[in-house]
């Protein structure tokens, strides 16, 4: 068997939820848009901080670039805020049924303890 | 994004890793957040309309279903989550295809003699069933037995790279809560048990039948799958790990292995992905190689009997858009009769509600083998924070 490129389609296609498939079709691309500009910040992010570290940047150097522990869990910090403003829109129909259901319970409850190193969640 | 530790990790750029780290968080948010303001919009308008319109609450899974299909905070949720899972694996699919020739050379030196202890066995004309050749499972292109080139694991690689994308850190830094927590805890309910012989069937790249070595180093574990390019990566995952498995391509409805030979038959995530006429051969088969006293385990989702309705609803989204057809049905099965019907004893039946040993910690963790907790509807099954893991099975 020669070897061939990985398959990247889905058999079976994909579900759409609205009325005009394209509705769906345009969310996957603002979605793929803000991941690329999410991606645009991170490496910015190296790169500031290559700069205040070395004072220089070397070809390939923000490719072989780790954070440091706290600079990772700011990084997750900020990353979550950033996700939840991308759908700040949808949050309004949620406080509204909330608003106007004052008693209902909580669905998730607090947890024991997280194990998750790399998204680490606001309480709120 | 969670990083994987063994060497089989692929090398990353600055941007894949950025781009895994914004799927991660995008599934986090969907899964926690988005899951939770769904629950919102069901209880103040999907419900109340409900009753006002058949003056009685929704009495299972599709008739929430039905009930919540036209609401909009359902169909961003939906969508968002389709795109979500779909991103997960075009997350991955970039650094692997540029390292498959390395990974291919580094899988062939962990294979080889010294250090391995492990074995594996393919066949060469082995046919694979079509409720995994036909279909791209959780839209995983190429699903688990999809080949690109002689003696491929790509197949494999995705998945494991995929998992530490699409869990969120909610499955172990090793990609193997599920079989730490549910290994660790039989061995500390039941200390008498000494398993000579374990067997995990649908094991896949083996992430959850190493646990099985680590809690009970004198036994011999054995996994089987039917897709080769997972088992050629699960045994090279487990030789990076120093774990001795021995993986073997085999249809778990059908198993080469003699009659009462294990004294540890397991599975996980297994029997939702297979129809309902193939689970039974499949009980059947694990009764025949269990040896008298052994225990037949089967790690779920948990059955829609134990289940809220809109718990229910919850769990079937999987089925209705997520590629997977047998994910229903199986949890319309009741697992105490399907262990029955296997020739099982209904006295010897066991279930098992068991928390994450990852998210909850060792003390909460251990506490739970001496009085395991009830199905907790909103969180049994369901990848999301304080997750908890159900089993069921029984004794032979």
């Amino acid at each position: 068997m020669s070897r061939q490129p990985m398959r990247r389609t889905i058999r079976g296609g994909r579900p759409y939820f609205f009325a005009d498939p394209a509705i769906d079709k345009v969310l996957n691309m603002v979605v793929v848009l803000a991941s690329e500009v999410w991606t645009l910040r991170e490496r910015l992010m190296a790169m500031e901080a290559i700069q205040v570290t070395r004072g220089g940047l070397k070809a390939g150097e923000i490719d072989r670039f780790e954070f440091k522990p706290e600079d990772e869990a700011n990084l997750a910090a900020q990353r979550k805020e950033y996700i939840d403003s991308l759908f700040r829109v949808l949050a309004e129909q949620v406080d509204e049924a909330r608003r106007s259901q004052p008693a209902a319970k909580p669905v998730t409850k607090p947890a024991a303890k997280s194990a998750r190193k790399s998204a680490p969640r606001k309480k709120k | 994004m969670l990083e994987l530790k063994h060497d089989l990790r692929l090398a990353k750029t600055r941007d894949e890793k950025a781009r895994m780290n914004f799927v991660s968080g995008l599934r986090a948010h969907v899964l926690n957040d988005m899951a939770s303001g769904m629950r919102s919009v069901y209880d103040a308008d999907v419900e109340p309309q409900f009753r006002r319109e058949h003056k009685r609450a929704p009495k299972d899974g599709p008739e929430v279903h039905k009930a919540i299909k036209a609401n909009d905070y359902f169909k961003f949720y939906s969508t968002l989550r389709v795109t979500a899972q779909d991103m997960v694996w075009q997350s991955v699919i970039p650094p692997l295809e540029r390292n498959r020739p390395e990974l291919k050379q580094k899988a062939a030196k962990l294979s080889g003699k010294g250090k391995a202890r492990g074995t594996l066995r393919l066949k060469p004309n082995f046919e694979v069933p079509r409720y995994v050749s036909a279909i791209d499972v959780h839209l995983m292109a190429g699903n688990y037995d999809g080949e690109y080139e002689k003696d491929d694991l790509a197949a494999g690689s995705l998945y494991d790279n995929g998992l530490a994308v699409f869990s969120f850190g909610l499955m172990g830094q090793n990609l193997d809560d599920i079989g730490q927590s549910i290994a660790g805890f039989i061995r500390l309910k039941y200390p008498n048990l000494k398993p000579k012989k374990i067997l995990d069937l649908g094991c896949t790249i083996g992430h959850n039948t190493g646990s099985w070595k680590d809690h009970f180093p004198e036994a011999e574990v054995h996994g089987i799958d039917v897709a080769a390019p997972c088992l050629r990566y699960a045994h090279a995952r487990a030789q990076a790990q120093d774990r001795e498995v021995h993986f073997q391509q085999m249809n778990a409805e059908k198993l080469d292995f003699p009659d009462a030979s294990f004294d540890v038959v397991f599975s996980s995530m297994f029997l939702h992905e297979v129809p309902k006429k193939s689970i039974a051969k499949i009980m059947d088969e694990a009764y025949r190689v269990l040896k008298p006293g052994g225990l037949m385990l089967h790690m779920e989702l948990p059955p829609n009997s134990q289940l809220s309705a809109y718990d229910a609803f919850y769990l079937d989204w999987d089925s209705a858009y997520n590629n997977e057809p047998f994910y229903k049905p199986f949890r319309d099965l009741r697992p105490e009769e399907l262990c029955k019907k296997a020739g099982f004893d209904p006295k010897k039946y066991v279930q098992f509600v068991i928390p994450s040993v990852g998210w909850y910690g060792e003390k909460v963790w251990r506490e739970a083998a001496t009085r395991p907790p009830e199905v907790d509807s909103d969180k049994t099954g369901r990848l999301t924070d304080g997750i908890l893991w159900y089993c069921f099975g029984a004794w032979k």
